[in-house]
């Protein structure tokens, strides 16, 4: 009944969510990220091109949507994973695969909602461990929140690869032109959202120009992104080495001479 | 008392803090049962009293919320302050962690947070979408490489133990501002490569077809569209009525209509 995809597949798909979402909270690598999750999905899928798609679009849409501060946000990772299935197993094409991505996304904020409830009967029980001077059992109560985490990312993984792809192919034919058109547009416009959130992450009141550079060297320049960090980076230490030489009185046009920008920042 | 710290038991903290330190977040307490975890093996060294073990343990429980890199910082000066003044020193780090849990979380999560995944997910990305994987790999190594950073860090924090407010604050204040400017520029390069929006307007006067997009906005500046979608998300965002999941909804919704009105597509 599962054409295309093994019960290993799935089960490898649906344990690779769990540990990302470990990663992503804990040792924070990066296994998280939406195009890294794309490589692998697509590795399991045999697929690694329809991953590297999928991930890289979806990465592109979350960019700057992270959990700060413990609020959930759409899980752009669990739909990375369940849509570069689909799209392997129903030979979809990538914006069909995006337009059932937007929703999955949505729909597993939930799980994550769930998941930081379940942990706070863990903090209650290690509460009443601790009166009773049962440490181990405090600690224990700490690595048992991996189990409602890896729930959270494993089941809706599970379940919907279990239903498999006639389930999924039968929604999307129902999809009308007008919404899956609207889902491509959207597709383009929702990495807006993270581009904005960034925006009012950092102080970009005070620092708008360098949104201006940015903007100029993709937009004119057509600069890859690798060459536009190396050349924020080298404006960033140009400009702290400045702000130094101002505190410390000297003129700036030191900067040119003597011992270069980078190493000379090291400690004053 | 036979309770001198050394090296494996930082190394031994850390690597908890590492790979535990948000298993238990809760909507109660976040890190709190985190914290408590990371440090219990420290404080089973020191104290040796099991009643006073708990109280510190329940103490080491309560609220906490911090960039898991950052709290690095106030670990280490946790276990150089409770090492020296022992149990009465229980009041100093309640007030260590929850002064500086929030300031450095704010400069983790725009360093760590922000910036670093800017830079690195949106290489990985570019390099994804042209079908190669390398970009993920630099990344996944840059990931590796940044786990060891909170060993820097949490030796820091040891070192200067109850002076660490004072130390931190000059130094980190640098780093986030070459990681804010190399973050904003990053931002501003994505909005004309990310957000995809041409208009499939078309003005017909008699013989003459004027298409709005190549014949009007490109010529006035590239990702004009992009701009004032990004503008419009961005003031969006500042209403006290929308949280980033409500725009969500309302960018889905506007997409829906200006596709079927033939606006965008």
């Amino acid at each position: 009944m599962h054409d295309n995809i093994s019960m290993i597949q799935i089960l490898l798909l649906a344990f690779y969510g769990a540990f990302a979402i470990y990663d992503g909270l804990n040792t924070g690598v990066g296994f998280k990220g939406s195009a890294i999750t794309g490589l692998f999905a697509g590795l399991i899928m045999g697929d690694v091109k329809t991953g590297l798609m999928i991930g890289g679009t979806l990465q592109l849409m979350s960019l700057g949507i992270g959990s700060y501060g413990g609020a959930s946000v759409p899980d752009y990772n669990t739909a990375t994973i369940i849509s570069t299935a689909f799209a392997v197993m129903n030979h979809a094409g990538l914006e069909t695969a995006i337009g059932l991505a937007i929703p999955i996304s949505l729909l597993c904020v939930n799980f994550d909602v769930l998941a930081r409830f379940a942990n706070t009967f863990l903090q209650h029980k290690a509460e009443a461990f601790a009166e009773k001077k049962d440490f181990k059992k405090v600690e224990l109560m700490n690595l048992l929140g991996i189990v409602p985490w890896s729930l959270s990312r494993f089941l809706p993984i599970f379940i919907s690869l279990s239903l498999g792809s006639n389930f999924v192919s039968a929604a999307l034919n129902a999809a009308p032109d007008w919404l899956m058109g609207g889902l491509k547009v959207a597709g383009g416009v929702l990495p807006a959202l993270g581009i904005a959130i960034l925006l009012k992450y950092l102080p970009v009141k005070t620092h708008f120009a360098f949104v201006l550079i940015g903007f100029c060297l993709t937009a004119y320049g057509k600069v890859p992104m690798i060459g536009v960090s190396l050349i924020a980076l080298a404006i960033g230490l140009i400009i702290v080495r400045m702000m130094d030489m101002i505190k410390e009185n000297r003129p700036v046009v030191a900067v040119a001479d003597n011992n270069g920008l980078i190493g000379a920042d090291e400690d004053e | 008392m036979n309770n001198s710290i050394q090296k494996k038991d930082i190394r031994k903290t850390w690597s908890r803090n590492l790979f535990f330190s948000t298993t238990g977040w809760n909507y109660e307490k976040m890190m709190g049962l985190g914290y408590c975890y990371t440090m219990l093996p420290f404080m089973r060294k020191i104290y040796k009293d099991q009643d006073q073990l708990k109280e510190r343990v329940k103490s080491q429980l309560q609220f906490f919320n911090c960039n898991a890199m950052m709290s690095n910082f106030i670990i280490g000066a946790n276990m150089a302050i409770e090492e020296k003044g022992g149990f009465e020193s229980a009041e100093t780090i309640s007030a260590l962690k929850t002064g500086l849990m929030g300031p450095l979380a704010g400069v983790g999560d725009t360093i760590f947070g922000v910036t670093w995944g800017t830079v690195f997910y949106s290489i990985a990305a570019y390099m994804a979408l042209q079908g190669s994987p390398i970009g993920c790999i630099i990344a996944i190594i840059a990931g590796v490489i940044k786990m060891f950073f909170g060993y820097g860090f949490i030796n820091i924090g040891y070192r200067e133990g109850a002076k660490l407010v004072d130390t931190v604050s000059g130094k980190i204040q640098k780093v986030t501002e070459v990681a804010t400017m190399a973050g904003l520029t990053v931002i501003g390069a994505l909005i004309p490569t990310v957000v995809g929006a041409k208009t499939a307007f078309t003005f017909t006067q008699g013989d003459i077809q004027i298409a709005l997009q190549a014949d009007v906005l490109d010529k006035i500046m590239p990702a004009i569209l992009p701009v004032c979608i990004v503008a419009a998300t961005y003031w969006m965002l500042g209403k006290k009525s929308l949280n980033s999941t409500r725009v969500i909804f309302i960018l889905l919704l506007l997409s829906v209509i200006l596709y079927n009105l033939h606006i965008l597509g």
